[in-house]
């Protein structure tokens, strides 16, 4: 019963696509599936397999890339896809990780590196499943990916809030009222900087955003590449939760970016490298005012001048006041007195 | 409390060890070769994890020993690792397995043969170790095989036994061994173990077929269906466990003529019943004190014998209710509750009530709830129900449907 | 008769909250009447998804117990009301939770009324809508598609307008009198909507369709497999990998075989394949990989795949190589490249006419800024809500507006 093999627990080695004319021509996600118009999270999962190559394994947990992307007979996948349970990705990857590893470790199968890609929502993930999520992320003998499509709101459920719905959106459980004009006032939880920081033997935390395809693929054929358990945070503007014209979905996710609300940025073994239009941001490029992101969706239709000013602030905290401008929200001591002394 | 075992050593090629119900289902599991295993700490089934970490550590069994951050995600991580073809065990207790209820539900549609152990355990709250068997049978009605084991060696046959049957084609179900917590779990009997290539006779390697998630075989599984598909898809559930039936079948004769033993009758282990007026009937070690008792009650002249339900999915109704009918009363132990359910009665008295609805003869049927939370079921227990259904021999009648023994009252 | 059953056929999300007030309002006007109603929407749309054709129904009945009938069930087997919220429904409604394409009026009783909201007449939409072997009334409220998305509502009174046209369709159920009375009660009336309302009563136009006319395609459907026909484990075959679209070059997906997207779109990409550069833009930015990559490099919408969502239109760089034209303008899917490819000159006139015509490039696809509807709606609802052509395609495309 000993190891009977020459398995090596190796990735296959994606090299980052050289530009949009170099990404594969093959799809691996077609058609079928029942999303909306300018779905950007449709794309996420195009473009992710299409970074990933045929040897993939999909594991997907409940959420509208299960619901509306995957009905029965109507599969868009090309490579084997899988259901997971709403708070299982982390299980997902890590069991099908483990089942691989062990049948070509024994030689009861043909040994190759295959990836595991396991995605969620932002409710499977950020809310239900994050425990399942950092437990996997510290099994560092298992390669896969966790990526996570945050359309902001359980968004197939009915548009429901979840911890990573922005502070004062309208979703069906916030509804601004008459009493109440914002109901929902938590903060959007720091998801990729939770994940880097808290896992320190996680190879590859990055933020991804589909407007920006090329750069997208290529933090996933990354993630791959260096293997162990990884995790990718992807902002998916929606266009039936956020309400606005499916045109213009990229825009928003553009707009996202530079407003400074969703920082894009990669952290490789304990380093950080802001990529894309934040690290103009980071290098002092003026922040677009939030507003002009807000105003273009129906769900902030009901905001203030009151509500677009504290949202401004707490952005405005991220780059100003957080120890890693966008990543990390903790301030040192004599940082903050040194603060408090000057104002 | 320590158990004997009634198998006597021989002078075959198995060799003897002196090991827990859980220690033996770890024999059985490197004997089956598992490939990934997951675990999560609950007592009492948590001394099976022990037992295979140290076979894993000591290079007896290689596998994917993954301890997982809850249960919900232990059943999840084998449900994968099976669906890629790997042969894997888990197992839970108690409120361990209700926290894994949502993955416990979806084994069945998924045809996932995972195996798992249920040390039996009572739910909270009040937070208890002892035996109850409301745990495992959450999932009766689901598509999971469930069996029940009093000894050792039955956890080291049932072990090499239910891989075969799970992972056959026809079936391909998941399936629970439940072990009584405290008893089964926790107390060493001598135990029979056979050699790999015996083993390897009796169980093939897992094939999962044309259901293998791999990129040679892209499939797609599990996507969303309603109501234009899911009553078919309940319908294919519905057949696996009537096909599984005829499987188990199978198997014990498979498991008789490879390793020379095992019981004739799977379904159930028959104690005295040939000529029983009446006929008790239990499941797990509840066995061991009602056979000493019904000894004594023979010495006594009272015709009394014992039904010891082995496998309760699927259902043996039929053979049941042959050996039932014959008695002139029924007496059902339940070591588990079904609040506001008919009479009130337990879960097994009230299948058993279900099953000799059609038959042609229905002897009186009582129901007792004992043994809860771990108490030891006592000769005391034995000898009184037996005298409750004399009581409804003679009278032809139950008047009271259910009692509750060896309750403080 | 003693009852009368409407659908409300809609753009999924776009029309959601819409096709409720319509559904809802029947059931309010008819109790006016002293009739008893229920309204729901089909469960197997749900969640709903942007254009994706979802249905609502509302039955009205003399009493409780006829009601009882048409309760607990997903859809209606017949109806004496098709409402038809998107004339490009008229090429067909597959929706979210249907395998295969059903034809507009295939609920519809003989005799029956589709009753549709539009700017075309009825000849064109007589073109799409399928032929069938009973007749029927097509009745149209003259306006465009009314679109907006959950959370902001664009009060172009269609709700009221359609509850109108139905009082002169159905009065015994619907008196226009209760309708008015209705919508003035209702959370979303207004004196100004009953006064659309009457309007849309006084100038509904109405004509007969006989068997002879409509559109004689046969539509797709699907045979349900038996349970043991089915692959065991919930488990169904992947899609195979594309081929080369010819001579080696090129790449055309293989696409799932039981749903199409030929009606989930009110518009479509026209592209032109002379000024393209071919940057590749639309082909990686399309959520539902409907780009076919031809062998001169450029790309070709398949219209199996496209769900119009315009998001390529939106990422070329070229002005007016991609242009989102409304479905009304083509009869039928087939591909552009291969008509180019056939006869270079005659494609430039082809889509000269096609995206030239304002009507039919306007897109009113829901929210783009704060202010935007009452901005479309202003000069139309001084005159009672009526004629409306809503629809402006937002600031960032000002080229673009009627």
């Amino acid at each position: 019963m000993a190891d009977a093999t020459t398995f090596t627990n190796q990735t296959q080695i994606l090299e980052p696509f050289r530009g949009i004319k170099k990404v594969t021509i093959e799809e691996y996600f077609t058609s079928g599936h029942r999303t909306c118009q300018g779905c950007e999270s449709a794309l996420v999962m195009k473009l992710m397999v299409k970074a990933s190559g045929p040897r993939t394994i999909v594991l997907g947990s409940t959420g509208c890339m299960y619901v509306a992307n995957t009905t029965y007979y109507t599969t868009p996948w090309v490579v084997p896809w899988m259901h997971t349970q709403l708070g299982s990705s982390g299980s997902a990857a890590l069991g099908t990780a483990a089942g691989l590893k062990a049948l070509m470790k024994k030689g009861k199968m043909k040994s190759e590196p295959i990836n595991v890609i396991a995605f969620c929502g932002d409710g499977g993930g950020a809310d239900m499943g994050i425990g399942a999520i950092s437990a996997t992320l510290t099994h560092k003998e298992y390669n896969s990916l966790i990526l996570l499509y945050d359309n902001e709101s359980y968004a197939n459920t009915d548009i429901q809030l979840s911890g990573m719905t922005p502070y004062g959106a309208h979703t069906t459980f916030s509804p601004p009222g008459k009493a109440h004009r914002i109901i929902h006032k938590r903060w959007k939880k720091n998801m990729a900087g939770m994940m880097a920081a808290g896992h320190p033997e996680c190879r590859y935390v990055a933020t991804v955003c589909a407007s920006y395809a090329v750069e997208m693929m290529n933090k996933v054929r990354r993630a791959l590449t260096i293997g162990g358990p990884t995790f990718i945070h992807s902002l998916d503007p929606c266009p039936k939760g956020w309400d606005y014209d499916p045109m213009l979905s990229h825009e928003l996710g553009e707009l996202a970016i530079e407003t400074g609300i969703f920082p894009l940025y990669e952290v490789e073994d304990g380093q950080l490298r802001y990529y894309g239009k934040t690290k103009a941001i980071v290098e002092g490029r003026a922040r677009k005012p939030v507003r002009e992101y807000l105003l273009k969706q129906g769900r902030f239709a009901h905001f203030t001048e009151e509500d677009l000013s504290y949202f401004q602030s707490k952005v405005d905290e991220m780059w100003n006041k957080w120890e890693v401008p966008g990543v990390v929200p903790f301030r040192r001591v004599d940082a903050a007195r040194t603060a408090a002394t000057n104002t | 409390m320590a158990v004997a075992t009634t198998a006597a050593p021989t002078a075959s090629d198995e060799k003897e060890l002196l090991i827990s119900g859980s220690e033996a289902v770890a024999e059985g599991l490197a004997l089956a070769d598992i490939d990934v295993v997951t675990g999560y700490p609950i007592r009492p089934y948590d001394t099976v994890i022990q037992a295979i970490a140290k076979k894993i550590a000591n290079g007896q069994l290689v596998a994917e020993y993954i301890v997982a951050e809850g249960e919900h995600s232990q059943f999840e991580i084998v449900k994968h690792a099976s669906t890629v073809g790997a042969r894997v065990f888990c197992g839970s207790s108690g409120v361990g397995w209700a926290y894994a209820m949502e993955c416990l539900v979806v084994t069945p549609p998924l045809r996932v043969p995972m195996v798992c152990l249920v040390g039996n355990r009572a739910l909270d709250d009040p937070g208890a170790f002892g035996v109850e068997h409301n745990d495992a049978l959450f999932v009766r009605d689901l598509g999971w095989m469930l069996c029940w084991i009093d000894t050792s060696q039955e956890a080291i046959d049932t072990t090499l036994i239910a891989y075969r049957v799970a992972e056959d084609r026809r079936v391909f179900l998941p399936l629970a061994i439940s072990a009584d917590g405290a008893f089964l779990t926790h107390s060493q009997a001598l135990t029979l173990v056979p050699p790999k290539e015996k083993v390897d006779k009796f169980l093939p390697r897992y094939d999962r077929g044309d259901l293998l998630l791999h990129p040679d075989n892209p499939i797609t599984v599990a996507p969303q269906a309603n109501e234009d598909w899911v009553i078919e898809i309940r319908r294919q559930n519905d057949e696996a466990m009537k096909r599984a039936v005829a499987v188990i079948e199978e198997a014990y004769a498979d498991f008789r003529k490879v390793f020379g033993r095992g019981p004739e009758n799977p379904w159930f282990e028959e104690y005295m019943t040939d000529d029983a007026e009446i006929i008790l009937v239990g499941m797990g070690t509840i066995s061991l004190p009602m056979k000493v008792g019904i000894r004594t009650l023979r010495a006594q002249g009272k015709k009394v014998g014992l039904v010891r339900l082995r496998w309760f999915r699927p259902f043996p109704t039929e053979k049941l209710v042959k050996v039932l009918s014959r008695a002139k009363a029924i007496g059902v132990v339940d070591r588990d509750y079904s609040f506001g359910s008919p009479f009130h009665s337990g879960v097994v008295a009230n299948e058993i009530r279900a099953a000799l609805y059609n038959a042609e003869k229905r002897p009186p049927l009582l129901s007792f709830i004992c043994g809860l939370g771990g108490r030891e079921v006592t000769l005391e227990d034995v000898y009184k129900a037996t005298d409750l259904c004399y009581n409804a021999a003679n009278s032809g009648k139950s008047e009271a449907k259910t009692l509750w023994l060896g309750v403080r009252e | 008769m003693a009852a009368l059953i409407c659908e409300v056929v809609y753009r999924g999300i776009f029309q959601k909250n819409l096709a409720a007030r319509i559904a809802r309002g029947i059931v309010l006007s008819a109790r006016k009447s002293g009739r008893w109603g229920i309204a729901f929407g089909r469960y197997g749309d749900s969640p709903q998804r942007n254009g994706i054709p979802a249905k609502d129904f509302a039955i009205v009945a003399d009493t409780k117990e006829e009601l009882e009938q048409n309760m607990a069930r997903y859809e209606p087997k017949h109806t004496d009301v098709t409402i038809v919220l998107d004339d490009t429904l008229s090429k067909g409604v597959e929706s979210w939770a249907w395998y295969g394409l059903q034809p507009i009026n295939r609920l519809t009783v003989p005799n029956g009324t589709v009753l549709m909201t539009s700017v075309q007449p009825f000849e064109s939409l007589l073109q799409d809508i399928h032929k069938r072997d009973t007749a029927y009334k097509l009745s149209l409220v003259r306006a465009k598609a009314s679109f907006s998305g959950l959370w902001v509502h664009k009060e172009d009174h269609t709700e009221a307008r359609i509850l109108g046209a139905l009082a002169k369709i159905a009065p015994s159920f619907l008196a226009l009198d209760g309708v008015s009375q209705a919508i003035r009660e209702i959370e979303w009336g207004s004196d100004l909507k009953v006064a659309s309302a009457r309007k849309a009563y006084d100038r509904l136009e109405t004509r007969q369709v006989k068997i002879t006319e409509g559109n004689a395609e046969i539509p797709y459907s699907f045979e349900m497999p038996k349970w043991w026909e089915m692959r065991e484990g919930v488990t169904i075959p992947a899609i195979p990998i594309g081929k080369p679209k010819e001579g080696g070059q090129g790449y055309v997906p293989e696409r799932n075989p039981y749903f199409k997207k030929f009606t989930t779109r009110t518009m479509r990409p026209v592209i032109d394949f002379d000024t393209c550069v071919k940057c590749n833009l639309c082909w990686i930015s399309c959520p539902d990989s409907c780009f076919d990559v031809m062998p001169d490099a450029t790309f070709d919408a398949n219209m199996e795949a496209c769900c119009g969502c315009g998001v390529c239109e939106a990422v070329c760089p070229v002005e007016s190589c991609i242009t989102m034209v409304n479905e009304a303008a083509f009869e039928d899917n087939a591909s552009q490249w291969e008509m180019w490819r056939k006869d270079k000159a005659a494609y430039k006139t082809w889509l000269t006419a096609k995206i030239g015509d304002k009507q039919t490039t306007v897109r009113s696809h829901g929210f783009r800024f704060r202010g935007q509807y009452e901005q479309e709606l202003t000069r139309d609802l001084d005159g009672g809500g009526v004629e409306i052509t809503a629809g402006i395609p937002g600031e960032n495309a000002a080229h673009k507006t009627v």
